[in-house]
């Protein structure tokens, strides 16, 4: 039992910050219709930014805000410069797939090979360790998940209360029917790519602030969970990926605690395949995921 | 030639062979048929550890060295037609769970995933194929039959991979040129259509599928029986980006091009580039030739999306077809 609430403790660290990069995901696949595979590179990106400005001296909570003006700045430049050049060339969804990873590819070694074969480490201060109802915590876990948390209420009430979440909701839903109602899709487009890739540096800054170090392949690395979290959550649903980010947070910490650590990713995937193949909607997903293939074209 | 250089050459030679058989599976399954096939890898891994564990022999007698789950010691060819039905058996039992309805990004990601499930099981289990160390020593096969020096087995090597690859290329040409390769790519272009006139597109893709399954393993096979080793390390999604980039730069669904792209792509940037005099810090090598291919794939699909040489366009005059299907086959060749 204590060992669970243990595992419970972490999984729901995880799950906090893998939630700012699950709905940054989310965002980008409901409303952009890319399945960006180069997020978790943009992510290995923002904390390498955070690592710079930790470096050269800056408090390492000030380190979040850095990556994510750096991960929203490089989002908008790579969808203005490469992504929708190539959407609106008649790269096709996998095509879009295609070109993604070797974003990815490319941005990853572009680090490795100015940076090198090296573990980035970020400077923590000392933080003293809290136990609560056989949860073992840092104090700067719970920071972590208060921040994280206090960022999706404001998403929540961006979402709900805003012409601007209204607008994004409604192109997610359907980028045509938005477009005839006076919305302008290419401006939302943009805001969504900016907070999305704010999104995604906030948690690649707050993931390796938790694991305190980091290499070139750690955010593709990580990506897979993030992708986990957002499709069982359903394709474009922010509320969906936040639900998602907690059941697979809390089961691959539980499960690396109670069964093995080495399992740890492996019931992640799993649980993405099963959502795949039995639900490929998601819990909580309006956008129709399922469609008759064979249509596309290829690259 | 120096001796030096008659290795180098026959090593290199043999990785293009094994490339290119390869890459012809890849492009059977996603050039002519258009599956997207990203855990095209796991086809060439079950091929490669399944010629390892039939050419090591029982598991007791290696207990020393390394442990596995199975294995046997079957003589010369057996473990590559082992290694093949293996690969089509693998694909049998994948392609009923992939090959459905999903869109065709996430179908993608349901492969990948698959592939990665698959690193980290083998990793993490010592007891089935050595976890993470991998295989190793594997016996060549019939060197201690053929009794050649080792710059001749090398030779002996390279021409046993032109052979099977001469093979190989006779069955995909077979396949490309036929009525099931038109209707292959029939499926490929628009699966209603194909459905539309009575093709079974399930079982369409199933058959190729399967073919290529085998025909990775048979790479994978070769593979492992020149280098002696196997490992996780060996198979990671990466590879089947590797892949893919050399069937999108050779030509997606063209035999001749995607063998070009095998040669442009990992052999020329990944295989050749080892034996290149080093500069710069540990790993920068490396590092640049990744950013070479990405941004070479990304430039291809910009600029040439068919590839250096593209798939032929095939025209059926409708008064051919008219004609019944003879003369449609014809135009088809």
């Amino acid at each position: 039992m204590d060992l669970f609430m243990a595992g419970l403790g972490f999984g729901l660290i995880a799950a906090s910050i893998m939630a700012l990069a699950a709905v940054g995901f989310t965002l980008q696949l409901g409303v952009a219709d890319i399945f960006n595979f180069s997020f978790g590179a943009v992510m290995t990106a923002s904390a390498l930014a955070g690592y710079e400005a930790n470096a050269a001296g800056l408090n390492v909570w000030l380190c979040l805000p850095v990556g994510a003006a750096f991960g929203a700045a490089l989002s908008v430049c790579l969808n203005r410069a490469i992504l929708t050049p190539f959407m609106h060339r008649g790269a096709g969804l996998f095509g879009m797939v295609i070109v993604t990873l070797g974003l990815a590819i490319v941005i990853q070694n572009l680090i490795l090979a100015i940076w090198g074969p090296v573990y980035f480490t970020y400077q923590v201060d000392n933080s003293s360790t809290v136990r609560w109802a056989g949860m073992i915590l840092t104090t700067s876990q719970i920071a972590l998940a208060a921040c994280s948390a206090a960022i999706m209420v404001v998403l929540h009430l961006l979402l709900t209360k805003t012409k601007l979440g209204k607008a994004m909701r409604a192109t997610a839903a359907n980028a045509d029917l938005a477009r005839t109602s006076g919305i302008r899709t290419s401006r939302v487009n943009d805001t969504v790519w900016a907070l999305s890739g704010a999104l995604c540096g906030l948690g690649g800054v707050a993931f390796v602030i938790n694991t305190v170090s980091f290499q070139a392949a750690t955010g593709t690395d990580y990506l897979i969970l993030v992708v986990a979290a957002a499709v069982l959550g359903g394709a474009g649903q922010p509320y969906g990926a936040m639900i998602g980010a907690l059941i697979v947070g809390v089961a691959s910490e539980v499960s690396a605690t109670v069964i093995s650590p080495d399992y740890k990713d492996v019931v992640a995937l799993v649980i993405l395949i099963g959502v795949l193949l039995v639900r490929p909607r998601g819990l909580m997903a309006s956008v129709d995921l399922v469609q008759a293939g064979g249509e596309e074209t290829i690259a | 030639m120096s001796s030096a250089m008659q290795f180098y050459v026959s090593t290199l030679l043999v990785y293009a062979g094994v490339y290119i058989i390869a890459a012809w599976g890849l492009n059977l399954q996603f050039g002519l048929t258009g599956i997207l096939s990203f855990a095209y890898i796991l086809f060439q891994s079950i091929g490669a550890y399944l010629a390892a564990v039939f050419s090591l022999g029982p598991p007791a007698s290696r207990a020393d060295v390394e442990t596995y789950a199975f294995g046997a010691n079957l003589p010369f060819p057996l473990p590559i037609l082992v290694a093949a039905a293996g690969g089509a058996l693998l694909a049998a039992v994948l392609g009923p769970i992939v090959l459905r309805r999903l869109r065709s990004d996430l179908q993608a990601i349901t492969m990948l995933v698959m592939s990665l499930i698959a690193t980290d099981v083998i990793s993490s289990d010592q007891s089935l194929l050595n976890g993470a160390t991998g295989l190793s020593l594997v016996p060549a096969p019939l060197s201690t039959v053929l009794g050649l020096s080792s710059l001749q087995y090398q030779w002996f090597f390279v021409g046993m991979v032109a052979v099977i690859c001469a093979i190989v290329y006779f069955v995909m040409n077979r396949i490309t040129s036929s009525p099931l390769g038109r209707a292959l790519r029939t499926v490929r272009e628009s699966e209603r259509s194909a459905a539309a006139i009575g093709k079974n597109v399930f079982a369409l893709r199933m058959r190729a599928f399967i073919v290529g399954g085998a025909i990775a393993a048979v790479s994978g096979a070769l593979l492992v029986l020149f280098i002696g080793s196997w490992a996780p390390g060996s198979w990671l999604y990466i590879e089947t980006f590797v892949l893919f980039a050399a069937v999108i730069i050779g030509g997606s669904g063209n035999n001749l091009g995607v063998a070009i792209g095998a040669l442009v792509v990992p052999v020329g940037s990944v295989e050749a580039v080892q034996y290149l005099p080093s500069f710069g810090p540990p790993g920068m090598i490396d590092a640049l030739q990744w950013v070479v291919i990405g941004l070479l794939l990304l430039l291809f699909i910009w600029f040439r999306p068919t590839g250096l040489l593209p798939e032929r366009r095939r025209y059926f005059p409708v008064s051919d077809l008219r004609n019944g299907r003879q003369a449609a086959s014809e135009a088809d060749r």
